[in-house]
C-alpha cells in the first residue's frame, strides 16, 4: 500500500518535472531569437517540410469531410424540408470545429511525428551535441525554426482545410443532390460571421499549431537517444498532441461560443 | 611535463542517475601534445570530454581549460570558448541534410562573416588535408564510415581550433581507415601545433601516437605517464588492460550470486 | 532542391492560405469587400420580439435593406424597442409603413419585414415606425385555435 502511494508520488513528481523541463525548453527557444539573416532561410526550409508537405493530406481529408458533411446534412435536414440550411451547417461545423481540430490531428500525425523523429535522430547521432560543441545553440538553430514553422503553417493549413471542405460540401449538396445554389450560399453567408466564426476558428488553429509543434519538438529533444526511445517519443507526440488538441478545443469553444 | 597544462582536472566527481561515474579524477593535458585517455568501455570516457567541453557540469572539483574555469563560465563565454575547440564524435555526427562541403562550411558560416569565395577556399583546403577534396558534393549517407570520420575531422578543424578532442576515433574502422586516421591525427598535431585529447580503448593505436596516456577505470585514474612508463607500470590492473587479458583484477564474471544457488542446487533442500 | 525553389513553393503555399482565407471571408461569411455602407437609424416598438436577435436582417419585399442593431426594453411602456440600421440609398420608405416580425420558413430565423405604406413623406434618421406587428407565436396561435377563440 505504502509502495503504491510512493509510486504515485514519484509519478506526480516525474510529470511535474517534465512540465518544468518543457517550459524551460520553450523559454530557451523563444528567447533565443535567431538573427534574421540566418534564421529566415531556415524557417522557409521548415515551412516547406512542415506546411507544404502536409498540404496533400489536408486537402484530401478536407474534401472528403466536406462531402460527408454534405451527404449527412442533406439526409437529416431533408426530413425537416430545410435542405437549404445545409450550407450553413457545413460552413459552421468546418470553420468553427472540424477545420482547426481535424487539421491539428492530421498535423500531429503527419508533421509532428516527423519533427520528433528527425530531432530525436539528430540527438541520437550526436548532431545536436556536435552543434553545441561547435558553439552553435541547437535550440536556436534546430528547434526554433521548426517551432515557428509549425506555428505559422497550422492556421494556413486549417484555413485551406475549411475552404476545401466547404467546396466539397457544395459539390455534394449542390451539384449532386440538387440543393439550390443561391440558397446554399445565401444561408451560409447570413449565418457565418467573419469575426465571430472564421477568426475564432483561426485563433483556435493558431493555439493548436503552437501546442502541437511545442510537443513535437520537445519530445524529440527530450527523447532517449535510442531507436526504442525515438519510437516511444514519436508515439507520445501523436498521443499527447491529439489529447491536448481535443481538450483545448473544448476549453476554447466554451470561451468563444459559450454564452456565459 | 615541461609545458604548462592546457587542461587540468582536479578531484572531479560526477554522477549520473545515482551512479558515480568519476570519483575524484585529476589529470593534466599538456599544451601542444597528444594525450590519450584510455579505459574499459563504460568508464565514462566520453563523459570526460563532455565535462571538458562544458556540456556537463561536475558535482564537485574543477575543470580548467586554458585558464578558464569551465563549469563557472557564463553561457555566452562558454559558446565563445567552444569556438576554439574541435570535437570529433564517435559517429562523426555530420549533419545529414547538408552535403560534405556544407558540413565543413557550417562552422565558418556561423562564426565568421567571411565572403563566399573565401569560405570555398578554406573548405577545400580542409578537405584536402583529409584527402577528400573530390568528395565535396557527396551527401553524408553516401560516405563510408572512415570517410565520414575524415569529413567530421575536416569540419572540426575548419575554425583552426587550439584543442581537438577525439571520441573513439578508431572504433569500428578497418585497418586502412585506422591507419589513415592515425596519420591524420599525428600530422594535425605536428603541423598545426594542436593540443589533442584522444579517448579510446584501442591500446596499440593510441599508444603509438600519443605523448602521454592516462588510464581510467572504476571512476579513478589508475595510471598515467608516457607510453613507456605505462608499459612498465607496476599495477596489475594497468597491465591487464594494456595486454587485454580476459581475467585479472577486472574479473571475467559480472558479479553474481553463487552459481549453485542460481542453478537451484543449494544444499538440495529446495 | 535549391533554396530558391523552396522559397517559391513556400510562397505559393502562403498565397494559397491567403486565397482560402479570402474565400472564407467573401463567399462563406459574405463579408463585403466594400467598407460598411452608410446607414440611418429608425426605431420600432413591439409587444413581443420573439426570437429576434441583433444582426438579424431587415427586408422589404424579401430584399435585405438593413440590419437590426440592438433590442432593448422600454421601461415605461414595457415594450421592446428595436433599433434598425437601414442603408442610406433606401431613403424613401413611406412614413406610414409598418414593421412586421416574420419567420423565414416554418422554423427558420426571425427577421423584420417592412410592409410598404402609401404616405408621401419618408422615414428619416431617428424616426419610429407608427405601426408594428409582433412576432407570430406558434404556441399561442395553436392555443387560441384549440380553445376555439
Amino acid at each position: 500500500m505504502i509502495d503504491r502511494v510512493v509510486a504515485l508520488g514519484h509519478l506526480g513528481l516525474t510529470v511535474v518535472s517534465s512540465f518544468g523541463r518543457s517550459g524551460r525548453f520553450l523559454a530557451g527557444v523563444l528567447l533565443g531569437v535567431p538573427r534574421p539573416a540566418t534564421g529566415f532561410p531556415l524557417l522557409i526550409k521548415q515551412l516547406y517540410g512542415v506546411g507544404v508537405l502536409s498540404l496533400a493530406i489536408v486537402i484530401v481529408s478536407g474534401l472528403f469531410i466536406g462531402m460527408v458533411l454534405g451527404l449527412q446534412g442533406y439526409t437529416i435536414l431533408s426530413d425537416y424540408g430545410s435542405e437549404a440550411a445545409i450550407g450553413q451547417m457545413i460552413a459552421l461545423t468546418l470553420v468553427r470545429e472540424l477545420g482547426p481540430v481535424v487539421t491539428a490531428l492530421l498535423f500531429a500525425g503527419r508533421a509532428g511525428s516527423a519533427l520528433t523523429a528527425e530531432i530525436g535522430l539528430m540527438k541520437a547521432t550526436e548532431q545536436l551535441s556536435s552543434m553545441e560543441m561547435m558553439g552553435v545553440d541547437p535550440l536556436r538553430r534546430v528547434i526554433a525554426p521548426r517551432l515557428w514553422a509549425g506555428f505559422i503553417a497550422m492556421p494556413v493549413l486549417a484555413i485551406i482545410f475549411s475552404a476545401v471542405g466547404i467546396w466539397g460540401g457544395m459539390l455534394v449538396g449542390v451539384d449532386w443532390l440538387g440543393v439550390f445554389e443561391g440558397s446554399f450560399w445565401g444561408n451560409m453567408q447570413s449565418s457565418v460571421d467573419f469575426a465571430e466564426d472564421v477568426m475564432n476558428g483561426v485563433i483556435k488553429s493558431v493555439v493548436f499549431g503552437f501546442v502541437c509543434s511545442w510537443i513535437a519538438v520537445y519530445q524529440g529533444y527530450d527523447c532517449v537517444p535510442t531507436s526504442a526511445g525515438i519510437s516511444a517519443a514519436t508515439t507520445k507526440t501523436v498521443v499527447y498532441s491529439s489529447l491536448a488538441v481535443l481538450g483545448l478545443d473544448f476549453v476554447l469553444t466554451a470561451i468563444m461560443f459559450g454564452d456565459f | 611535463m615541461g609545458s604548462p597544462a592546457y587542461i587540468s582536472l582536479k578531484d572531479v566527481v560526477f554522477s549520473r542517475s545515482g551512479r558515480r561515474i568519476f570519483d575524484g579524477v585529476s589529470l593534466d593535458v599538456p599544451r601542444g601534445k597528444i594525450t590519450a585517455i584510455m579505459g574499459p568501455s563504460g568508464t565514462g570516457k566520453t563523459t570526460l570530454l563532455r565535462l571538458i567541453g562544458g556540456q556537463l557540469r561536475p558535482d564537485s572539483g574543477s575543470v580548467v581549460l586554458d585558464g578558464h574555469e569551465v563549469p563557472r563560465l557564463k553561457r555566452a563565454d562558454l559558446y565563445a570558448m567552444r569556438e576554439k575547440i574541435g570535437m570529433l564524435f564517435q559517429s562523426g555526427a555530420l549533419f545529414t541534410d547538408l552535403s560534405v562541403f556544407e558540413n565543413v562550411a557550417f562552422p565558418l558560416r556561423v562564426h565568421s562573416s567571411l565572403p563566399e569565395d573565401m569560405i570555398h577556399d578554406i573548405v577545400l583546403m580542409k578537405l584536402e588535408a583529409v584527402g577528400l577534396r573530390g568528395a565535396r558534393h557527396l551527401m553524408p549517407s553516401e560516405l563510408s564510415g572512415g570517410m565520414t570520420r575524415r569529413v567530421a575531422l575536416a569540419r572540426s578543424i575548419a575554425l583552426d581550433p587550439e584543442l581537438i578532442m577525439y571520441d573513439e576515433p578508431f572504433a569500428g574502422q578497418d585497418p586502412i581507415a585506422m591507419g589513415v586516421l592515425v596519420k591524420l591525427i599525428r600530422d594535425l598535431n605536428s603541423s598545426m601545433g594542436l593540443t589533442s585529447v584522444l579517448v579510446s580503448h584501442d591500446v596499440p593505436e593510441s599508444l603509438s601516437i600519443c605523448h602521454f596516456a592516462c588510464i581510467i577505470a572504476d571512476g579513478k585514474v589508475i595510471g598515467q605517464g608516457t607510453p613507456e612508463e605505462l608499459r612498465a607500470h607496476p599495477s596489475e590492473q594497468v597491465q591487464q588492460f594494456l595486454k587485454g587479458q580476459p581475467d585479472g583484477p577486472v574479473p571475467f564474471h559480472y558479479p553474481a550470486a553463487e552459481a549453485s544457488r542460481d542453478y537451484g542446487l543449494s544444499g538440495g533442500a529446495s | 532542391m535549391t533554396q530558391r525553389t523552396t522559397e517559391i513553393i513556400v510562397g505559393l503555399f502562403m498565397i494559397a492560405g491567403l486565397a482560402a482565407l479570402l474565400f472564407l471571408a467573401l463567399q462563406v461569411s459574405g463579408l463585403s469587400p466594400k467598407p460598411a455602407e452608410d446607414t440611418y437609424r429608425v426605431y420600432a416598438n413591439f409587444n413581443d420580439t420573439g426570437g429576434l436577435t441583433p444582426r438579424g436582417r431587415v427586408s422589404m419585399a424579401g430584399v435585405t435593406v438593413g440590419t437590426i442593431e440592438s433590442i432593448s426594453l422600454d421601461k415605461k411602456t414595457f415594450q421592446a424597442r428595436v433599433t434598425m440600421a437601414i442603408h442610406s440609398d433606401i431613403d424613401n420608405i413611406p412614413a406610414d409603413s409598418s414593421a412586421v416580425i416574420r419567420t423565414s420558413g416554418l422554423l427558420g430565423e426571425q427577421y423584420i419585414d417592412i410592409s410598404v405604406g402609401g404616405d408621401m413623406e419618408s422615414l428619416a434618421e431617428g424616426d419610429t415606425f407608427y405601426s408594428t406587428q409582433s412576432a407570430m407565436n406558434l404556441e399561442r396561435l395553436i392555443g387560441n385555435f384549440a380553445s376555439g377563440r
